[in-house]
């Protein structure tokens, strides 16, 4: 007999099975049905309101961050010139271009061929363009549109990875061509009625339901105004100095070399723009301008326009976000104004961290209330169960077994809590995106995988810890005491 | 020929005092007994003599305060908790006064839980504990829940999951406590058929002298000593041979 019992096998074969465990703490939950559910019920609360919470921070990050990518992502920087004399920049910070003396420090910084090669020679500098952006009016038909045009370098426009639906970048030099973003078309209004068919027709409910202005961008010829004073002057019955009514300036009809992807609905970073190239467009205006001040040139003290054409903005892209703070200053430092998305990004993601912290501890005091539950729960059970418990050990239960059965109830606890939670989670996501849809188009409340795996084992584990205690207690139970008569 | 036999259960010099405010009680007051293998021996005595106290020492689930416990020649007084639980599961068998059946598992479900526990699988430990409730004549009660049951046929459920595991010794405290006397006799001669069909060595605590008398040896304790050991296995052997 005893030869028989040893060739039964080894250690592990002695102990009872993973499975014959969870089975029997199932069948503990199953028999104190309602118990269970109480305690469940309190880490479904404790996950859904630790989720939720964190999904509405989570969700108001998200929503800035795609904000912050409409308005140039986080690589760019944006250079200007700086007039200076009129403190409106901290005044004497300016030093001027050439790197002379600062003894004239109010001489103005502004943005030409030489400061942009400067840039272009900074460390991490990966893209440096001029930008130069003139107001004009283009019509087709009766559609009109009172558009800023961008002209930026052929190398610039190519690095800036436009998605191109149709047609292709401008070409560099040569005749003026347009690449138009993907939601011009919406600025374009009828100009005997004043009406724009985009925003009269705006859809609320299903943004994809729109209406546009019969207008053909690429195969329609579109003309192009871009003396725009004298044109409304001329609209207006303006007169001259001299007291004769100003004739109706030029018209130039502009070719579309390309149009940019994407629906008339859909922001990105230059959906809004008409770019194109920025000699091809000085050559242009010189044309245009011929004699006369361009409009939003600077001038000399004396009012005369300069030989030279300078640039707006510079457009500058860094090759990874964490230098722009480094180039930005570099490029202060030589007295231009530079601007970037990283503080506001700084600030929106310490903003939606505090909120995140404050939202996760509400959620957290909630689950920490279901943690006692569970540990008060599984309390109870093993005082009722101190019989059953002494039994299972005379009857040759490993103690190791007794408190894996009492964590594994626990966990059962944490582990059905936790993925009901998280459905009721989804549930209230859900109602919280529709009824902020007005305000948070892509939702304020965002749950990732990575907050449902999370979720998940912390519920689990949550639900082990509390329940560790009274395992052990189970675990250390005295056997005779339970079988003792009473 | 029984000084031929091997002892399966040796105890020397056995003490076993609690401590009950500044008394002390002595339960066990130096008790000295070999058991054989393939022995039915019986403990009997009257109430508060120290039988169970004796029985708890002998199955590993008391410590005593001094002296040793060896079966099979392993000693129990030093082993600590997790080796006495290993200990019992290899060793022994156990028969209740009270049955001590789970309430929320049918009998066969209850004969197979010892198994359970030893990790055998589901369907082997299910068709162990159908043949074992055959035999101690439960066919048609297999399903049945302890409360659905009376005293006398949740003790054969008992006696079954005791045996059901194997067991080299069976121990039972009053296992007949609760049954009437035609009952008693009954669970008494099943227990004794069984264990001799498999050369078991049982050891029965009972207050009750006719019970006693099933036992091949009688054990008789006062106060905690052993004060006479009674030998039917003589009687038997003239009987059969
Ligand atoms: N846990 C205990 N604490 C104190 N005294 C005990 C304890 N267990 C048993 N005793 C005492 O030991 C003596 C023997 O008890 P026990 O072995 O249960 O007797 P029996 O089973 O023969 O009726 C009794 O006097 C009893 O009061
Ligand atoms: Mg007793």
């Amino acid at each position: 007999m005893e030869e028989m019992e040893e060739a039964q096998g080894g250690e592990e074969e002695r102990s009872m099975s993973v499975k014959d465990l969870l089975k029997m703490s199932l069948s503990s939950l199953w028999r104190r049905k309602l118990r269970t559910i109480l305690t469940v019920l309190g880490v479904v609360i404790g996950t859904a309101s630790i989720v939720v919470m964190i999904s509405l921070g989570l969700g108001l990050n998200k929503a800035s961050m795609e904000q912050i990518e409409q308005y140039g992502g986080l690589t760019t920087i944006t250079v200007y010139s700086n007039e200076g004399g009129y403190g409106y920049y901290g005044g004497g910070m300016a030093v001027s271009v050439d790197g002379s003396s600062d003894s004239e420090s109010q001489e103005p910084v502004r943005i030409d061929d030489a400061a942009i090669e400067q840039f272009k020679h900074m460390e991490h500098v990966e893209v440096a363009s001029p930008v130069l952006s003139t107001w004009v009016l283009l019509r087709q038909g009766v559609w009109e549109n009172s558009a800023s045009i961008r002209g930026m370098s052929r190398e610039a426009l190519e690095k800036m990875d436009l998605d191109i639906a149709e047609g292709s970048l401008p070409e560099e030099g040569g005749e003026l061509q347009f690449f138009y973003g993907n939601t011009v078309i919406t600025d374009f209004y009828n100009s005997k009625t004043g009406q724009n068919p985009f925003y009269e027709n705006y859809d609320y409910e299903n943004q994809d339901n729109y209406t546009l202005a019969d207008v053909d961008l690429m195969n329609s010829p579109m003309f192009v105004i871009f003396d725009t004073d004298a044109y409304y002057n001329s609209q207006y019955g303006g007169t001259d100095e001299n007291g004769a009514p100003i004739p109706a300036p030029k018209k130039y009809m502009v070719p579309a070399c390309g149009l940019m992807a994407g629906k008339p609905t859909e922001w990105g970073e230059n959906a809004n723009s008409i770019l194109c190239d920025v000699e091809a467009l000085k050559a242009q205006l010189k044309k245009v301008f011929k004699g006369k001040a361009i409009p939003g040139q600077p001038t000399s003290k004396s009012g005369k326009p300069y030989k030279e054409i300078y640039y707006n903005q510079a457009y500058i892209r860094v090759d990874d976000m964490n230098y722009v703070t480094e180039v930005q200053d570099q490029i202060r430092a030589l007295g231009f104004q530079a601007e970037s998305n990283v503080e506001w990004m700084n600030q929106v993601q310490e903003q939606s961290r505090s909120i995140q912290m404050a939202l996760g501890g509400i959620g957290a005091v909630s689950l920490f209330v279901a943690a006692i539950g569970i540990a008060n729960t599984m309390m109870m059970s093993i005082y009722e169960r101190t019989k059953e418990i002494g039994i299972m050990k005379v009857l040759g239960c490993d103690m190791r077994a007794i408190r894996n059965m009492f964590l594994a109830e626990a966990g059962f606890i944490g582990l059905i809590g936790g993925t009901v939670g998280l459905m009721l989670s989804y549930g209230i996501s859900a109602i919280i995106n529709f009824v902020t849809k007005a305000t948070y188009a892509s939702g304020i409340s965002y749950i990732p995988v990575v907050l449902v795996l999370l979720a998940m084992i912390f519920a689990v584990f949550m639900g082990m810890l509390a329940g560790l205690f009274p395992a052990l207690r189970a675990m250390r139970l005295s056997a005779l005491a339970a079988i003792r008569n009473e | 020929m029984a000084q031929e036999r091997e002892p399966v259960i040796q105890v020397k010099n056995l003490y076993k005092i609690y401590r009950v405010g500044h008394n002390k009680v002595r339960a066990l007051n130096g008790v000295d007994l070999e058991i054989y293998r393939g022995e039915f021996c019986s403990i009997v005595g009257t109430s508060g003599s120290g039988k169970s106290t004796m029985l708890n020492m002998l199955a590993g689930l008391e410590k005593p305060t001094k002296g040793e416990v060896i079966i099979s020649g392993e000693h129990l007084e030093r082993m600590n908790e997790n080796q006495l639980v290993k200990f019992r599961r290899e060793h022994v068998g156990f028969i209740f006064q009270s049955f001590n059946l789970l309430g929320t598992m049918n009998a066969k479900e209850n004969v197979a839980l010892p198994l359970t526990f030893r990790g055998v699988p589901k369907k082997v430990r299910l068709d162990k504990a159908d043949k074992m409730l055959d035999l101690v004549g439960l066919r048609r009660h297999k399903t049945h829940r302890p409360n659905e049951m009376s005293g006398g046929q949740q003790q054969r459920v008992g006696v079954a999951r005791a045996l059901v595991v194997d067991p080299e010794i069976i121990f039972a405290d009053e296992p007949t406590g609760n049954l009437d006397s035609n009952t008693s006799a009954e669970v008494m001669e099943l227990m004794k058929k069984i264990v001799r069909e498999q050369n078991q060595t049982l050891v029965m605590v009972t207050h009750d002298n006719h019970l006693a008398g099933f036992a091949d040896r009688i054990f008789h304790i006062i106060d905690g000593k052993i004060v006479k050991i009674e030998d039917n296995w003589k009687n038997r052997e003239v009987a059969e041979g």
